[in-house]
């Protein structure tokens, strides 16, 4: 019993934390059908700028966060803006490597400003300690991880299904040719969404710090579990992406407790299994 | 006609560029190469095998029995032992490396095993600790140690302080498995159980599901082995978190207080034990030297167990360009350096002529706070050890 | 929003690229190429002796992104988890040679089947699915056979390598070296071969169904070209293939580690391809030994900035596609006489 509640715990931190850097990948995919591999490399610019902001200039975690957020934002906007942008009508093998190409550029500039070693993200005290809930301690970072992952669920869904941005996004998506006739802006909506993506992925960055380090390798080491959990959620799926990250994290945090030496198999069976039943995604027919 | 073109042009550019190598004169300098990681999650291992090397020779005046030396670095990345191979072949081949050192993991130490032993080229192991590798080639001298070395004695005191019921939490390979190995049969000798064995996949990075597991196993102590660097900081702050040491399971570790990491725990880390055979706080005049020698050679680099394994390497191949007086002889050099025995910055060591692994002393540390900063206090000596791995 | 929708559209949408002589037929004969291959291999042997190491990796590289070539752009199926294959075959042949015998060429052999029916096996599943699908489920199929490799570490040898076994001398008679010599012909000879079953394999009316699969599926399976089964040939083919290099890589190297069945493998094989040219076959060759020779230099620099390099070349590739860059220096060429 205490095993389950424990997987269920630390699955759903997990999971969150997928969820909230996966999902910008699987709006811009869904909405640009573009391939955008250097993902994972705003959620590592997002960490790090966190990491570096409350180490070297002691400026509070409160402060620091949202600043990272809003800068990885501007990143993206700028990325997609000046040079992604003319690659969405290539094919999607060019999109890839170039993303990847982009991604390896970035990890080198990481490397070379601020080195090759793990960088820590200092939390707050209010953060560090540890919640006693009864049965056992939870580190009270996971708890915000859960929190936050679940905000940004709720806030994503809100904005999509209750604001008139939301409205030009879903027409974009639907139809991009009948939806510019009608008036709306979409290059607006495409650089917006993809900025969004972004500052979720940064803000998903240093929710992960302390299961996925940032390290210069971070953008490609974690590139294939986001992958994963698009892929299984359905692109453009934010209900997808949710579902598919908590029940992935689920499960990967399980073969830990329970089968430790068989590494990841079990989450890439699952993941193999879900999109054979499933090839459009989790909630998609 | 256009793929004959390219195969054509593609193949000039490749010979091009091979051909601007430097054509090698005949000199007398002696040729090390040293394989470690110097990118990736690994790389501070490189750079400390670099710092203690280059230390070492400019402590001795730039010289080592009179000879220059001249120092080849080659990158791993981490373990990857085809590539390691690759790498060594090239410098025993092209490079005509005299000796080779450093190899950080296990799987690359055993990989250039039949080279070496080939080519008779003595190879001191700075780092990887499986006690299997010494046995794959007459040629292996390691400075480092080895996880039946530093694990016997800690089973010993653990059983010593009325623990009963310990659990083992390892990473997934070579030094892993013999640490887990080591506990295990010594701890069982001594009268105690391991209730369970936890094996950790080498890529985690997730450590709380293991902190769980071990809180939930019910024992009394933890034991504890993992590579260096991101993963011992990982697991030490799931100890930390998931309130491990509030929960009474005390903390029986090796390498995860490194220096490298220790002072980014901050004061969560005071009071861990392990068991280990150098300490950067060891109190002792070749240590001083030794910690002043190697802030001047790179300030940022750190005395622990990487650098100290790299300056006593370079001890062992001194001593060896001394025996054979500079000449390239794999076999003199060999015996030269069975009969090594000097005091390190650890301690007093020797060579076992057996084994040709490195006798040491192993202490008993407790992290503690000096000065403002962590470090491992030494607190008892548990006396020389050899490999127990070889000798059961 | 459909995955199949979004690899369709833009297989329809750009006729433009220079990926148009992909599919059209060869004239040239199917053995000139890889004579050609076999001339410079063996000039780069006798005037390098000091490189024999990387030329191997570089033969053994070449003939594994040749097999990646064979799916990715004769078949058209974009896969990252080619590196199953290779690392099958290499353990195949390392524990074949552990535990069985020593010879290199039946070793060779054990690889090459091995590969073909790890790849005729998944292919059965994974072939039903298309696009970013397929894509995943490579990745997928790649990392649960890396994850049973490791499980199984007392065949494997896990995290440690696989190490410790000798290879016999070839044919009886030549021995491996320790300059490589052997190694770098053996492993030269049977890419040569390779090469030339391949080239044999895509210009045969069995390759020009698989290259009209990639062209146009709808209207090769409206023709009563049974799609699936010629994939699914197509795929057993490359991962046979790719079997053999990975074979040659336990035999060469005498060492098998975990990373020759990882993404980043399957990763860099794929960029090799790219650079070189997908659908070509050539190409294959010719962006192993491009990218290995500035690897080897630009790492032993500095290991980081070899990602600036990479990384930059990348993007230059795929904003200026070599086709068309090789036809602008053409036209400089022909303005300025």
């Amino acid at each position: 019993m205490i095993t389950f509640s424990n997987i269920l715990i630390d699955g759903l931190a997990y999971g969150m934390v997928l969820f909230v850097i996966a999902v910008g990948l699987s709006v811009t995919l869904g909405l640009m059908r573009f391939v955008n591999l250097s993902h994972g490399a705003f959620a590592m610019v997002g960490g790090y700028c966190v990491a570096l902001l409350t180490r070297e200039l002691q400026w509070s975690f409160w402060i620091a966060v949202p600043l990272a957020v809003l800068a990885t934002g501007l990143l993206g906007a700028l990325l997609e803006a000046l040079v992604l942008r003319h690659l969405y009508q290539r094919k999607e093998l060019d999109q890839v490597l170039f993303t990847i190409g982009l991604t390896f550029v970035l990890i080198a500039s990481t490397n070379a400003l601020v080195g090759p070693q793990v960088q820590m993200v200092q939390l707050p005290p209010s953060l560090s300690g540890s919640v006693d809930l009864g049965f056992r301690t939870l580190p009270a970072q996971r708890l915000l991880v859960i929190g936050v992952g679940l905000a940004v669920a709720v806030l994503a869904a809100l904005t999509v299904t209750r604001t008139r941005f939301g409205i030009w996004l879903r027409a974009a998506v639907d139809h991009a040719g009948t939806a510019s006739t009608l008036g709306i802006p979409i290059r607006r909506v495409q650089c917006l969404t993809f900025a969004a993506g972004a500052a979720m992925a940064g803000l998903g960055g240093v929710l992960g710090a302390e299961v996925m380090p940032l390290e210069p390798y971070y953008a490609l080491k974690y590139l294939v579990l986001v992958l994963v959990v698009v892929a299984v959620g359905g692109m453009g799926s934010i209900a997808g992406s949710l579902c598919a990250a908590i029940v992935l994290g689920l499960i990967e945090t399980a073969s830990k407790y329970l089968a430790s030496d068989w590494g990841s198999l079990f989450f890439f069976a699952a993941m193999a299994l879900f999109l054979a039943w499933r090839p459009n995604g989790l909630l998609k027919r | 006609m256009s793929i004959s073109r390219r195969v054509l042009c593609g193949t000039a550019l490749a010979a091009a560029v091979l051909s601007t190598a430097p054509v090698h004169a005949q000199d007398p300098a002696i040729k090390v190469g040293v394989i470690g990681p110097f990118s990736g999650p690994f790389a501070h291992y490189g750079t400390l095998f670099k710092a203690g090397v280059e230390a070492y020779v400019a402590s001795q005046g730039g010289k080592l029995a009179g000879k220059s030396v001249e120092f080849i670095y080659r990158d791993t990345g981490g373990p990857n032992p085809a590539q390691t191979r690759v790498l060594a072949q090239e410098l025993i081949v092209k490079d005509k490396v005299d000796y080779l050192g450093g190899f950080v993991f296990t799987p690359n130490a055993l990989a250039v095993a039949p080279l070496i032993q080939q080519s008779q080229t003595p190879t001191v192991i700075f780092n990887a600790a499986t006690s299997s590798i010494t046995e794959k080639s007459e040629y292996f001298i390691r400075s480092s140690y080895t996880l039946w070395q530093v694990t016997v004695p800690l089973a010993q005191w653990a059983a010593k302080q009325g623990i009963k019921k310990v659990v083992t939490a390892v990473t997934d390979y070579g030094p892993g498995l013999d640490g887990e190995a080591a506990f295990k049969s010594e701890f069982v000798k001594q009268g105690g159980t391991v209730v369970e064995t936890i094996r950790m996949p080498i890529a985690t990075t997730d450590f709380g599901p293991f902190a769980q597991r071990i809180r939930a196993s019910g024992a009394q102590a933890v034991y504890t082995f993992l590579p260096g660097g991101p993963p011992n900081l990982g697991f030490v702050k799931a100890y930390n978190e998931n309130g491990l040491a509030k929960a009474g399971i005390q903390f029986l570790g090796t390498s995860e207080t490194d220096e490298f990491d220790l002072q980014k725990f901050g004061d969560s880390a005071l009071g861990l034990t392990t068991a280990f055979h150098y300490s950067g706080a060891h109190d002792s005049p070749a240590n001083k030297a030794f910690v002043v020698a190697l802030k001047k050679q790179n300030p940022a680099a750190v005395a622990n167990y990487a650098s100290v394994g790299a300056w006593d390497g370079m001890h062992v191949i001194h001593k060896m360009i001394e025996a054979t007086g500079g000449q390239k002889n794999g076999a003199k050099a060999l015996a030269a350096a069975r009969e090594l025995q000097w005091e390190s910055p650890r301690g007093p060591v020797r060579i076992d002529a057996k084994t040709r692994h490195i006798t040491q002393n192993v202490y008993l540390r407790k992290v503690e706070k000096e000065g403002g900063v962590l470090v491992n206090k030494e607190v008892q000596s548990f006396g020389p050890q050899t490999d127990h791995g070889l000798n059961p | 929003m459909n995955a199949l929708s979004l690899f369709k559209t833009r297989a329809l949408a750009s006729p433009q690229d220079g990926d148009g002589d992909a599919a059209s037929p060869r004239c040239a004969p199917a053995w000139r190429a890889p004579l050609v291959m076999l001339a410079l291999g063996l000039a780069a042997c006798l005037l390098l002796p000091d490189q024999l190491g990387l030329l191997t990796r570089i033969f053994i590289m070449g003939l594994f992104v040749l097999s990646l070539d064979l799916v990715v752009g004769i078949a058209g199926l974009a896969t990252l988890g080619h590196a199953a294959m290779f690392g099958v075959g290499a353990y195949a042949a390392g524990v074949f040679a552990l535990r069985v015998m020593p010879d290199p060429l039946v070793g060779l052999a054990v690889g090459v089947l091995a590969g073909a029916v790890l790849a005729a096996a998944t292919g059965a599943f994974l072939l039903r699915y298309q696009g970013f699908t397929f894509l995943m489920l490579t990745v997928a199929v790649a990392q649960m056979v890396l994850s049973l490799a490791h499980k199984a570490r007392d065949w494997t040898g896990g995290d440690d390598g696989l190490s410790g076994y000798v290879m016999g001398p070839l044919l009886g008679q030549f021995q491996f070296d320790l300059e490589g010599r052997l190694a770098a012909f053996y492993a030269l000879a049977v890419l040569v071969v390779c090469f030339y079953a391949a080239r044999r394999l895509v210009d045969s009316p069995f390759g020009m169904a698989v290259r009209g699969i990639h062209e146009n599926r709808a209207r090769m399976a409206a023709l009563g070209t049974p799609v699936y089964r010629r994939l699914w040939g197509m795929y057993a083919a490359a991962g046979a293939l790719a079997g053999a290099a990975g074979a040659l890589s336990a035999q060469t190297t005498a060492v098998v580690g975990l990373d020759s069945l990882s993404f980043s493998l399957s990763a860099e094989a794929l960029v090799m391809l790219i650079l070189g040219g997908a659908g070509r076959l050539s190409g294959a060759l010719v962006g192993a030994a491009v990218f290995l020779v500035l690897h080897h230099t630009a790492a032993s620099i500095n290991p980081y900035h070899w990602l600036f390099v990479v990384g930059g070349l990348l993007m230059l590739v795929v904003l200026v596609s070599p086709a068309k860059a090789v036809a602008w220096l053409r036209n400089r060429r022909g303005g300025r006489a």
